[in-house]
């Protein structure tokens, strides 16, 4: 009996943390539209250390991992969650290897969680500083979707008094290449919304292709929306530059061979509904069900990208290797 | 005594009198022709320009200054060395002119050998030469095991040092593997291991407790570098081997087999197309293993790989060496492989271990490689007997020559990952592996 009870107690509080860990990071995420999903997950990861009861650095590390753990399977999209989350857990892997002390260690991570949290917001400034260069007068620029890191970079320039046009991709089905268009207009930027289908038709009146990401992998390859990969092999074809804007706490630990290796792989996609039931339904419901087996990110491989810029310098894709293997050596 | 003296006095004989025939020969030919450039062998004699294929047959007739002092060893071996002397010799001159920068090793002669060469070591030598031993990760433990018995049996003399000496001592035992047949780029990189091991041994320290410390050391290194970093490859692999998938392999790889064989006993549901080629067929032993572990396996040589290729999903290969260029040096065919597969978008993982990252670069697979013997090529059997085919001849023809090439250099654009035990890299990252992990 006493065991049941202490097993249920146990839970109760295991209960509450997890219900700390997803809430927490969602609350975070309203409080400020602005702050990027790996910044969170690194906030709701401090505060879990902030709440964490465990007395020993082994209970501490399992408490920790279970937490991040919990956090990347309640997002769908996690990847770029997993790598903040993944950077974080490496630095407090690293850090606890350094401090002795169990609780100067606590303290320490604390401390350091906030300032990686403050730095982020500098990061973004610092990537549209170094980005800016890219950008020629009475260039013509084309973006895909709503990328906060482009969004800012465009603004930059814009601000350096370069003159310049863009053409945006509507993105569908998120349809958020409407709201960068909005934006641009009120930053003083003339920009244009092209269909996705259309990128092929206007690639040569382009001088440069800018994206941003949810991920970088380890082969310096791209996880960004639906829509970047043909983006990237049509600008390869019309020999236009593509350069990815991306901050460094997106480096990800993953390595895809192809576009099927990705943990957001939809199989359903590559399987064909039985035909009997598919011509009793209406358009609706077709449409319904097509949107829910389809990708919503895919994987650019890095022979596509000619360069990266993040807050680490302009890299090159093959140069996200070596500043991954330094993160986490 | 006396049978042993007669037959070195008879052959003495007969030499002088070859000696003679053939001077005399040499003399006639060059008063009718232009100067034909002779091969001079170390003793002068100046038999070499004349394919002389009567004088290769004659067996008893044909000593050569090099084993005339070898009166330990029985007629017979003698004239089995002779031949294959002979053989060399002539091989040499139907050597592959864009090659000739090759040697083709003369093989292990253990009659020859200096007298300080340790008996672990004449054994492993022959194992080289007769490629009883084959494979990167075999060579380099067979060879660190056979010097564990070396360092266990030496002393260290008077006046000296075990950690100045030693490494005088074990440098001409290195010699006679590497004239047995070139040392591995892993081989290289551990002996390099093991002489800084040596370097670093306290001079206080007594003679049993450095040689018990140095081969602790090398176990070590065995340990840590070859079988654990295999253990984690495969774990490594594992994640990307999926239910369904068709993996193609080339030739045989110790990494790829046991990825195989892991990944079978985990219960995934995978199928193996089996790529081998001539002459070395390590592809069979691969396929046997595979077989007998009950994975369904499909065997074919690497004429067909295009066709093969069709339905495969992953391929995996073993490496020799990887350059820090990212290019792959392995078993000659891989590039082929690589290649059909990219051509196809299909992903390339290597499986390597790091003690095979070297900083050399490479840019195509003629600056360096290793040529095995030629007469390799003849034998058509794919069994143990041997059956000569239409080529058997091939040394009476003047204008054919027969190439023997062991390794390959793959690109790095055809590779997409390789699996070491740090992680999985891309191939351009060896060179930060080498610097960060050194």
């Amino acid at each position: 009996m006493d065991l049941e009870i202490s097993s249920e107690n146990v839970k109760a509080t295991e209960d509450t943390e997890q219900f700390d860990i997803v809430k927490c990071y969602q609350k975070f995420l309203k409080e400020d539209p602005d702050v990027p999903m790996p910044i969170a997950a690194i906030e709701s990861l401090v505060e879990v250390i902030k709440h964490s009861k465990a007395t020993t650095l082994t209970e501490f590390m399992e408490s920790l991992k279970d937490a991040s753990q919990k956090l990347k399977s309640s997002v769908k999209n996690s990847i770029s969650l997993s790598a903040g989350a993944d950077l974080f857990l490496r630095f407090v892997t690293r850090t606890s290897h350094d401090v002795t002390n169990f609780e100067a260690c606590k303290e320490h991570l604390m401390n350091s969680g906030k300032v990686l949290v403050e730095k982020a917001a500098a990061v973004r400034e610092k990537i549209g500083d170094l980005g800016v260069q890219f950008i020629k007068d009475d260039a013509t620029i084309l973006i895909h979707s709503y990328s906060r890191v482009v969004m800012l970079l465009l603004q930059r320039a814009a601000a350096c008094k370069k003159r310049f046009k863009v053409y945006v991709t509507e993105s569908r089905p998120s349809c958020l290449g409407i709201r960068a268009t909005k934006v641009l207009c009120k930053a003083g930027i003339p920009a244009t919304v092209i269909y996705d289908t259309a990128v092929g038709y206007i690639i040569d009146k382009v001088d440069a292709v800018f994206v941003g990401a949810e991920g970088v992998v380890e082969n310096g390859g791209l996880i960004n929306a639906i829509g970047t990969y043909q983006l990237a092999v049509v600008a390869k074809a019309a020999n236009k530059p593509f350069y990815a804007v991306i901050e460094s706490y997106k480096f990800v630990r993953l390595f895809p061979l192809n576009q099927y290796d990705l943990p957001t792989h939809t199989p359903d996609l590559l399987t064909f509904p039985d035909l009997e039931h598919h011509t009793d339904l209406s358009e609706d419901e077709i449409i319904g069900n097509y949107e829910a087996i389809n990708p919503t990110v895919d994987y650019t491989p890095p022979d596509y990208i000619t360069l990266l810029c993040t807050d680490l310098g302009v890299l090159t894709p093959s140069g996200v290797s070596d500043e991954l293997i330094k993160l986490y050596l | 005594m006396d049978p042993v003296k007669k037959t070195a006095k008879e052959l003495k004989a007969e030499r002088r009198a070859l000696q003679e025939r053939q001077r005399a020969e040499k003399a006639a030919r060059a008063a009718g022709n232009a100067a034909v450039p002779s091969k001079k062998p170390a003793s002068g004699s100046g038999a070499s320009s004349t394919v002389g294929s009567t004088t290769a047959t004659s067996t008893t007739a044909t000593p050569l200054s090099e084993t005339s002092g070898s009166t330990k060893t029985t007629d017979s071996k003698q004239r089995h060395s002779l031949t294959k002397e002979i053989n060399n010799k002539e091989i040499n001159n139907k050597q592959v002119d864009m090659f000739s920068h090759l040697e083709i090793t003369k093989g292990a002669n253990t009659g020859l050998a200096p007298k300080e060469i340790h008996p672990a070591i004449l054994v492993l030598g022959l194992q080289f030469s007769e490629f009883k031993i084959c494979g990167a990760n075999a060579r380099c433990i067979a060879a660190l095991t056979a010097f564990q018995k070396v360092i266990q049996d030496y002393k260290t003399p008077e006046g000296t040092t075990l950690s100045r000496h030693l490494p005088t001592h074990l440098s001409p035992q290195i010699t006679y593997l590497v004239n047995a047949r070139p040392m591995s780029v892993g081989m290289g990189n551990a002996i390099r291991h093991l002489k800084w091991e040596i370097s670093t041994i306290d001079i206080e320290m007594s003679d049993d407790e450095a040689k018990k410390l140095l081969c602790e050391k090398i176990d070590n290194f065995i340990r840590d570098s070859i079988t654990v970093a295999d253990r984690v490859i495969v774990e490594y692999g594992l994640q990307k081997i999926q239910d369904g998938d068709v993996i193609l392999t080339y030739a045989r790889s110790s990494v790829v087999q046991q990825l195989l064989l892991e990944a079978h006993t985990k219960g995934i549901k995978f199928k193996v197309i089996i790529i081998d080629s001539r002459p070395r067929l390590e592809g069979k032993k691969l396929l046997n293993c595979l077989v007998n572990a009950g994975i369904n396996c499909t065997y074919a040589f690497l004429h067909a790989v295009g066709f093969a290729m069709r339905d495969v999903s992953k391929v995996f290969l073993g490496a020799h060496a990887f350059m820090s260029n990212g290019a792959l040096y392995s078993r000659v065919g891989t590039a082929m492989v690589a290649m059909m597969a990219k051509e196809k978008n299909i992903p390339v993982i290597i499986c390597c271990e790091t003690y095979k990252f070297t900083d050399k670069v490479q840019l195509d697979s003629f600056v360096m490689n290793e040529q095995g013997n030629p007469n390799d090529i003849v034998n058509i059997s794919t069994t143990l007997t041997p059956k000569p085919g239409l080529l058997s001849e091939w040394l009476n023809k003047p204008d054919l020559k027969l190439l023997n090439l062991l390794y390959d250099l793959t690109p790095s654009k055809y590779i997409t990952t390789v699996i070491t035990e740090v992680g999985m890299i891309p191939c351009t990252s060896v060179p930060v592996i080498l610097r960060e992990y050194k």
